[in-house]
């Protein structure tokens, strides 16, 4: 990882992709792609969910065959067929995926050094492995805790020792796959410092993210992909946010968030000192019929907790709820449901659907009891036809009702957890990030839908780590800090400076 | 309101869809078409009552064991309480004077509980199910002995018999009694709510938990169904010899794992069908007759069934990737 080495890369492209097709049986994941990769360059990989982003990513890393086109990595030509990943990592090239590849229970120098651990004799070389292990960090300028199981760690630092483990062979190519997808603010600012640390030793980056914000922040370059695609590539201080999503959807947005809604109507949900040990203390907060409520905070501010709480699926061991006036308890998902709440939980996959489910079965399944015949038998045409009213009314792309959910995207595998509250008629929709990880075309729909909802009438609370979505659809917003409300900021006070002080702890 | 038509129509994964849907059913028929061709002891009348009325029994404990491993959970308590209720019955009606239908229903009684107890064990003391239940195995099998002294009850009367004897007309009664159990438990997992539920439950308890299902109790319901159910099945058992054994349901639980997962059922938990466990039972038994007619013995007999055991649980594995 010398700097002669950076340095004398330098001027050809580390990689060169020519007229890339992937096909899979009946689709066409990529049709006639270029790209081009500089050493020393933060190369921005953009598109909606589906794009061929990953695909593209996959075709670098050997991972998939590219069914025609030409790839060059630091100007040798690879033949496809013989190409893997094995061979993709031996030429230098590491990818670190969003989704967590660690040993749970493993420290983390035993996760950097799996499979490869340095030996004395034929017994593990523990000294030398911590020595290697801190220099890495030395090198990414961070400070991690090496020596617990990466269980315990924050989910930012369990990423860094991703990226250790990735860039321990010096590779010259590193993909970032929606590494900041699940980050905080703060953690993204230290992904930066790192991309500017390896760019500097002459490495080159493909970046994925679904946060337009990141790439003009940290990007140097960008290639647009859309349904397969290539649509364009150029550098990042040539154009601007509004022209990069004119490329990424292929249409103008014409007004990024709807207005919010005025109408409002009683306090339908309140908490009063409501306390979870280790999760939040003496929250106080209200929601009015027809109002969209944001909670703000760190990871580990208390907010999911405090939703959770709210729906009967987290103990609280002190203070009420409040439901249209009246003190209730709620002990478990089934009584929130029955005061009209539903919960669009933040990982849909495993909390939010039933995988091995179809898309009827998953959009009926709170409402199974109310599809009757004779009583006890369940009317599976009424079901269905629920279900297809409802899921045409959020636009959701399928093809069969019997169609299981694994397969859809993420913004359609969003919709049908909205669309089973939806059906079901709730009053409360407790939103926890109902935006991660999806597209922006789905973002907006389901901006839209949260519009609708409260025009409707119902109660929203929103939880979401962007801010700028929190202003944009939230009437109020409560801002959690280490468990406590820190502030509440409605009207002019909304605005992110505002916002993030409190959301350090810092009194405004 | 044509779309909706379109959008609701079933299969329209086309021909491979079906197949690998009914997989086993076309399996099925093909392994008879080969065994009534090349034998012809296999393809007598006789034979065929025969292996239906053997498959029954089983069936029926292996729709039980069917809903605790739609759950992902698994029930391997189920050997031992074959033997209970073989024990207990013979030991009510014979030794205590009860008759048959009160101590039928008084065993019924003790394996809900046994159900119970798993199903606590699982859901409140958070046990693996293989833990739990491979305690109440033992702990069931201590108890029989003890109560038996390891020796078989035998003097049932003999109007007991027609549970595995009998017939109505010339069909078996225990096909019949295979047949009602299999209609009914139909009905219950493909058109009532909770039934229904069971597979939500398998498939992701938490988003089950979180659509307002109470996961707990249909965790532990799974339990009871399969305790229940066992006890049919453990009954008709003990009505072939009219003795109460302890040793009944000594070799059963492979056999009844092996008929779940050949009825498609996946081990994870989430997906499979009440028939195609009656399947299952019937394609085992058919495989079992064909080799006791070719004269291979009971050892190579496990063998087979081993190895049709791994075969069918790889194709699951595989089946889940794509």
């Amino acid at each position: 990882m010398s700097k002669q080495q950076g340095a004398a890369a330098a001027g050809a492209p580390l990689i060169e992709l020519k007229h890339c097709t992937m096909e899979f049986p009946g689709v066409k994941a990529l049709d006639n792609v270029d790209f081009t990769l500089m050493p020393g360059e933060c190369h921005a990989l953009v598109g909606e969910n589906g794009a061929g982003k990953s695909t593209l990513s996959k075709c670098i890393t050997g991972e998939n065959h590219m069914t025609s086109g030409e790839l060059y990595v630091k100007g040798e030509p690879i033949k496809i067929p013989a190409y893997s990943i094995r061979e993709s990592q031996r030429r230098g090239i590491a990818i670190v995926h969003q989704e967590f590849t660690l040993m749970n229970d493993l420290t983390g120098v035993e996760n950097i050094f799996i499979g490869r651990y340095e030996k004395k004799l034929c017994f593990v070389d523990w000294k030398k492995l911590d020595r290697r292990a801190e220099e890495l960090m030395e090198f990414l300028q961070c400070d991690v805790n090496l020596h617990v199981p990466v269980k315990h760690l924050r989910t930012a630092e369990r990423q860094i020792i991703q990226l250790a483990k990735a860039i321990l062979d010096n590779p010259q190519i590193v993909i970032f796959d929606e590494l900041t997808a699940v980050l905080q603010e703060k953690d993204i600012q230290n992904i930066y410092r790192i991309i500017d640390i390896l760019k500097a030793q002459g490495m080159g980056i493909i970046y994925i993210s679904h946060r337009l914000d990141e790439i003009f922040d940290c990007c140097d370059s960008y290639t647009v992909l859309c349904d397969g695609r290539y649509i364009h590539s150029g550098a990042v201080r040539d154009i601007d946010k509004p022209q990069l999503i004119r490329m990424i959807i292929g249409r103008e947005l014409a007004n990024t968030y709807p207005p919010v809604n005025e109408q409002l109507g009683d306090v339908i949900l309140e908490t009063r000192g409501l306390t979870a040990p280790k999760a939040f203390r003496d929250v106080n907060i209200h929601v009015r019929a027809g109002e969209v409520v944001g909670l703000a905070g760190l990871l580990g501010a208390g907010k999911t907790e405090l939703v959770h709480a709210l729906y009967g699926n987290h103990r609280i061991t002190g203070g009420k709820i409040l439901y249209r006036g009246q003190e209730v308890r709620i002990r478990s998902p089934k009584k929130a449901i029955s005061y009209g709440m539903g919960l669009v939980p933040d990982e849909r996959r495993t909390l939010g659907l039933v995988m091995t489910y179809d898309i009827k079965d998953n959009t009926t399944l709170p409402s199974l009891n109310r599809y009757r015949k004779l009583g006890v038998f369940l009317d599976h045409e009424a079901a269905a036809k629920a279900a297809y009213d409802v899921n045409e009314k959020l636009k959701l792309k399928y093809y069969s009702l019997w169609q299981n959910v694994r397969k859809l995207s993420g913004g359609n595998q969003q919709k049908i957890v909205i669309s089973k509250w939806m059906l079901r008629d709730a009053d409360i929709f407790l939103l926890d990030e109902p935006t991660r990880g999806i597209d922006i075309g789905a973002k907006y729909e389901i901006y839209a839908l949260i519009h609708q909802l409260a025009q409707q009438g119902k109660a929203v609370i929103l939880v979401s780590p962007e801010m700028d979505e929190l202003i944009g659809l939230c009437n109020r917003i409560y801002i959690l800090y280490e468990g406590q409300v820190m502030d509440e900021v409605e009207g002019s006070r909304k605005t992110q400076e505002v916002i993030i002080n409190s959301l350090l702890g810092v009194k405004a | 309101m044509n779309d909706y038509k379109l959008k609701s129509k079933k299969y329209q994964g086309g021909a491979k869809t079906f197949l690998s849907d009914w997989m086993i059913a076309i399996l099925f028929v093909v392994l008879f078409a080969l065994c009534c061709v090349f034998s012809s002891d296999f393809r007598t009348s006789r034979n065929i009552m025969n292996i239906l009325r053997q498959a029954s029994f089983i069936a029926i404990i292996a729709m039980g064991e069917f809903f605790v491993i739609l759950l992902g959970e698994m029930d391997m308590s189920i050997s031992s309480i074959i033997g209970t209720v073989s024990i207990f019955f013979a030991g009510f009606v014979v030794e205590l004077g009860i008759p048959v239908f009160p101590a039928m229903i008084l065993v019924t009684l003790m394996s809900a509980v046994i159900g119970i107890i798993n199903g606590f064990l699982v859901v409140y003391g958070k046990m693996p199910s293989f833990i739990a239940t491979l305690v109440t195995m033992n702990v069931l099998k201590g108890f029989n002995y003890i109560y038996s002294g390891a020796l078989p009850i035998p003097g049932l009367p003999e109007s007991f018999n027609f549970m595995a004897a009998g017939k109505v007309g010339f069909v078996p009664f225990a096909v019949i009694l295979m047949l009602i159990v299999t209609v009914i438990l139909y009905v219950f997992t493909a058109h009532t709510s909770l039934g229904r539920s069971f597979f939500a439950v398998g498939g992701n308890k938490e988003a089950a938990k979180l659509s307002g299902l109470n996961v707990n109790f249909i965790s532990i319901f799974a339990f009871v169904m399969c305790g229940i159910l066992t006890t049919i099945g453990a009954l008709g058992l003990t009505s072939r010899t009219l003795s109460g054994n302890v040793t009944l349901g000594d070799d059963m639980l492979f056999d009844v794992m092996t008929i779940v997962v050949l009825g498609g059922t996946s081990l994870t938990g989430g997906r499979g069908r009440i028939v195609g466990v009656v399947i299952g039972a019937l394609f085992l038994q058919v495989i079992t007759n064909i080799m006791v007619l070719l004269s291979i013995n009971t050892y190579w007999q496990w063998v087979v069934k081993g190895v049709i055991l791994v075969v069918v649980v790889l194709i699951d594995a595989k089946s889940k990737k794509d």
